[in-house]
C-alpha cells in the first residue's frame, strides 16, 4: 500500500485534481493526523510555488496544483475542525478582486502563492463589493486585505474600500496590498494602500515585509 | 465616402470546407447545450420571445440552432457608417479593407519605452495625426488613450468621444462602460454623425449587462454595431486554436442573435481580437503564430461563409516596450494574415507595449505598413499593357527598361513608395544625419501638428458636446462615481 503522506504529496506534484478528494479521504480514513496531511499538501504546494517562481513551472500548473488544493482540503480541514486543533499559519489574508471587475487569473496566482508561502487565505472570488471586502476583514480578522485590479475604470474601487475601512474604523487594524496591470506605486500610494505587488510573486514578498516576516 | 483598399483575389484559406462545417457545428453545439449568459432581463426576454430556453436565475439562454442560423442570414454582408464629413463615410464589407487605429492607456516616450499618463493636448494631437493619415479611416472607442490628465476613469469614454469629434471628421466606434453610449451617441448625433455602436462580450460565453444595455441603446439610434469578445487563448478559451475558435464563434454569434432580435438587419461588424497566455505571468502574448492562425480561420468563417464583415484586432499591439525590430516582427505577420484573408477593417496604427502604450509617432509609420498591405492586396494587373511584350522585345539582351514610356508611365502606380522607411543610399544617409525612420516620423509629427487643421466643429455643435459632457458629469456624480 502506498504512503498517504506520500500519496498526498504525489495528487498535488502530478497535478491530479480528479483522484484529490479520494486520496485526501483515504488518508485520514488510514488514520494518518489531519495537521499531517495538511502539512504533506502545504509542502508540496511550497514545491510547485517554487518551481513557478524559478520559470520550471508554468500558470497551468499553478492553478492545476490549486484545484487538487480546493478539493483535497475540505475534508481533511474538517477533521482538523472535529479534533480541535489549529492549524499554523504566517497570518490571514483576505483576497479579491474589486467590484465591476471579473478578472481572475492574477488574483488566482496571488492566492495560490499566499498559501504555499504558508498563509491563510480567504479568496472572495471576483467582482466583490466593498461592504464584502469590509465584513471579511471584520469577521476574519484579517491581517491583510489583498485587492485586485485589472480595469482603469475599477481601479479606483480599491480606494472606495479603503475610505471604507476608515470609516468603520478598523483602517489601521489590517494591512491592504493592492494590485494588477492598471496599478503601480504612485497610485497605490495616492489611494492610501500599505503595499504594491506588480507580479504575484512580488505581492507575496510584499505582504510579509508588511507583516515582518522575513524570507 | 473613404474608399479604403480593394482585395483583388479570394483570400487565403485556411481551412477546408469539411472543418468549418465542424466549427460552425460545434458552435451551434455550444449555443444549444451550454448556452450563453445575458446579463440582463430585458436581453433574454427578448430572446424568450424569439425561442430560446431560458434560465432567468443563472442569465442563461439556450440558443436554438435555427435561430442562429435566422441571425446569420439577417446580418447583411455590408452597411454603411456616416461621418460628420460625408467624404469620410464608410461602407464596411465585401472586398474592401479599413484600418482603424490603434489605442492605448497611456503615452510612450518613443527613446525610453517610459509610459506617463497623457495629456489633453497630447491625446488631441494624437487625434490630428490620425486624421491627417489617410490610411486611419476609423476610430475605435477611447482613442487613443484610455485615460488623460484630469479626467475622471468614468468620463475618460465621454471626454474622448467629444475629443475625436473636435479633432477629426472620420468615424468613431463607441463604448459601452458605464452608460457611456448614452454621451456617446448624443455627442455623435449632435454633429450629424453615426457611431459604429459597441457590443463586446466577457469570455467564456457571457455579456455584462453594460454591453446589454449599450446594444439596445445604438440600435435604437439606428447605428451599426461592432461586436467582439476579447479572447485569451488558454484563459478565458481553450488553447487550442480549433477551441478558442468554437468559444469565440459562439460568443460573437450569441450577440449577433441578441443584435438581430432587436433590431433585424442592424449592421455588424465582428471583431476577432484574441491574445495568448503568458504562462508564467499570466499577462497576455501578442503577435504570435496562433493568433495569426486564429484570425485567418475566423475570417474565412466570417466574411466568406457567413458573410458578415469582419475586423481583426491582431496586429493593433505588440509586446515590445519600443518602436523597434520586435515591435514590427510581431505586428506586421498578424496584420498580413489579416489582410490576405478577408479582414474588413484591421486595428494597427499606434499601439506599443501590449495595450499599455500609444504614440502617434508609430502611427505615422504604420502608415507605410497599411499602404503597403492595401497595395499588396489589390493584386496587380495582367493585360496586354502590362505585360508589355513589345517593350520586351525592343529592350532584348542589352537594353534597359528605365528608358522606356511602360516605366515611366506606371512606376508610380505599380508599387507603393514608403514615406517614411529609409530608402536613401549608405552615402545618403551619412549625408542627412544618419536618420532612422523614427527620426524621420518624429518630424513629420512637428510637421502635422503645426500644420494640419482639421474640419472644426461649428460654435453650435461645439457648444452641444459642451452641454453633454456637464449633463453627464451630473449624472454620474448622483450615481456617486464622481
Amino acid at each position: 500500500m502506498p504512503d498517504p503522506i506520500q500519496s498526498l504529496k504525489d495528487i498535488v506534484l502530478n497535478f491530479d485534481i480528479d483522484s484529490a478528494e479520494k486520496t485526501a479521504k483515504d488518508a485520514l480514513q488510514q488514520g494518518i493526523d489531519p495537521l499531517e496531511a495538511a502539512a504533506a499538501l502545504t509542502e508540496a504546494i511550497r514545491h510547485v510555488g517554487d518551481e513557478f517562481g524559478k520559470g520550471e513551472l508554468f500558470l497551468p500548473d499553478l492553478v492545476c496544483a490549486s484545484e487538487v488544493l480546493k478539493k483535497a482540503f475540505p475534508p481533511i480541514n474538517e477533521a482538523i475542525e472535529k479534533k480541535g486543533s489549529a492549524q499554523t499559519s504566517l497570518g490571514k489574508v483576505i483576497i479579491g478582486t474589486v467590484f465591476g471587475d471579473i478578472h481572475s487569473i492574477g488574483k488566482g496566482m496571488v492566492s495560490t502563492l499566499l498559501y504555499a508561502a504558508g498563509f491563510k487565505v480567504v479568496d472572495l472570488g471576483i467582482n466583490v463589493k466593498g461592504e464584502e471586502f469590509l465584513k471579511a476583514v471584520k469577521e476574519e480578522k484579517a491581517d491583510v486585505l489583498a485587492m485586485s485590479a485589472l480595469l482603469t475604470t475599477t481601479a479606483m474601487e480599491q480606494k472606495k474600500v479603503i475610505e471604507g475601512l476608515k470609516d468603520a474604523g478598523i483602517r489601521d487594524k489590517v494591512k491592504v496590498v493592492v494590485g494588477g496591470s492598471p496599478i503601480n506605486q504612485e497610485f497605490a500610494d495616492s489611494i492610501g494602500a500599505d503595499g504594491y505587488g506588480a507580479t504575484a510573486p512580488e505581492g507575496v514578498k510584499v505582504v510579509k515585509r508588511l507583516l515582518g516576516i522575513k524570507d | 465616402m473613404q474608399k479604403g483598399f480593394k482585395r483583388n483575389f479570394e483570400p487565403v484559406r485556411v481551412l477546408s470546407d469539411s472543418q468549418i462545417e465542424q466549427i460552425h457545428t460545434a458552435t451551434l453545439n455550444v449555443l444549444d447545450v451550454t448556452g450563453f449568459k445575458y446579463e440582463s432581463k430585458k436581453a433574454l426576454k427578448i430572446l424568450e420571445e424569439h425561442g430560446c430556453r431560458i434560465n432567468y436565475d443563472s442569465m442563461v439562454a439556450k440558443i436554438p440552432p435555427s435561430l442562429v442560423e435566422w441571425a446569420i442570414s439577417k446580418t447583411p454582408s455590408s452597411f454603411y457608417l456616416k461621418a460628420r464629413d460625408e467624404q469620410k463615410s464608410m461602407r464596411f464589407g465585401g472586398n474592401t479593407m479599413y484600418f482603424m487605429n490603434s489605442a492605448g492607456a497611456r503615452y510612450v516616450d518613443i527613446d525610453t519605452g517610459i509610459v506617463t499618463m497623457p495629456t489633453l493636448e497630447q491625446n488631441n494631437n494624437a487625434v490630428i495625426v490620425s486624421d491627417y493619415l489617410d490610411s486611419v479611416h476609423v476610430f475605435p472607442s477611447y482613442t487613443p488613450y484610455f485615460e488623460m490628465e484630469g479626467v475622471p476613469p468614468v468620463m475618460s469614454c465621454p471626454v474622448s468621444c467629444a475629443q475625436r469629434h473636435r479633432f477629426s471628421t472620420k468615424p468613431s466606434r463607441g463604448a459601452q462602460p458605464t452608460d457611456s453610449f448614452i454621451w456617446e451617441t448624443q455627442i455623435a448625433q449632435a454633429v450629424g454623425a453615426q457611431l459604429l455602436g459597441c457590443v463586446e462580450g466577457a469570455a467564456p460565453l457571457s455579456l455584462a449587462e453594460d454591453p446589454c444595455n449599450a446594444a439596445f441603446y445604438y440600435l435604437e439610434a439606428g447605428f451599426p454595431v461592432y461586436i467582439a469578445s476579447g479572447s485569451i487563448m488558454g484563459g478565458s478559451h481553450p488553447v487550442t486554436v480549433a477551441g478558442a475558435s468554437v468559444s469565440h464563434n459562439a460568443e460573437l454569434l450569441a450577440i449577433t442573435v441578441l443584435l438581430q432580435c432587436i433590431s433585424p438587419g442592424c449592421g455588424v461588424i465582428a471583431n476577432n481580437f484574441v491574445s495568448a497566455m503568458n504562462m508564467q505571468t499570466g499577462d497576455l502574448n501578442f503577435g504570435t503564430a496562433a493568433i495569426a492562425l486564429h484570425q485567418m480561420a475566423y475570417n474565412q468563417i466570417w466574411h466568406s461563409f457567413y458573410k458578415i464583415p469582419v475586423n481583426n484586432t491582431g496586429s493593433a499591439f505588440s509586446n515590445s516596450k519600443l518602436i523597434d525590430y520586435q515591435l514590427g516582427a510581431e505586428k506586421l505577420p498578424l496584420a498580413t494574415a489579416s489582410a490576405l484573408s478577408g479582414a474588413n477593417l484591421i486595428v494597427l496604427h499606434g499601439g506599443v507595449t501590449a495595450e499599455l502604450a500609444y504614440n502617434p509617432v508609430l502611427a505615422i509609420i504604420d502608415e507605410d505598413v497599411a499602404n503597403t498591405l492595401g497595395h499588396i492586396i489589390g493584386g496587380f494587373k495582367v493585360d496586354d499593357e502590362t505585360i508589355g511584350l513589345d517593350v520586351i522585345d525592343q529592350v532584348g539582351s542589352d537594353g534597359t527598361f528605365l528608358n522606356s514610356q511602360q516605366t515611366r508611365k506606371m512606376w508610380k502606380t505599380e508599387d507603393y513608395i514608403p514615406q517614411m522607411f529609409d530608402k536613401s543610399s549608405y552615402q545618403e544617409w551619412i549625408n542627412t544625419g544618419k536618420k532612422t525612420v523614427i527620426d524621420k516620423a518624429k518630424e513629420k509629427y512637428e510637421e502635422i501638428i503645426s500644420t494640419h487643421k482639421p474640419v472644426p466643429l461649428t460654435p453650435e455643435q461645439d457648444r452641444q458636446i459642451d452641454r453633454i459632457l456637464k449633463e453627464a458629469t451630473e449624472y454620474y456624480r448622483k450615481k456617486g462615481l464622481l
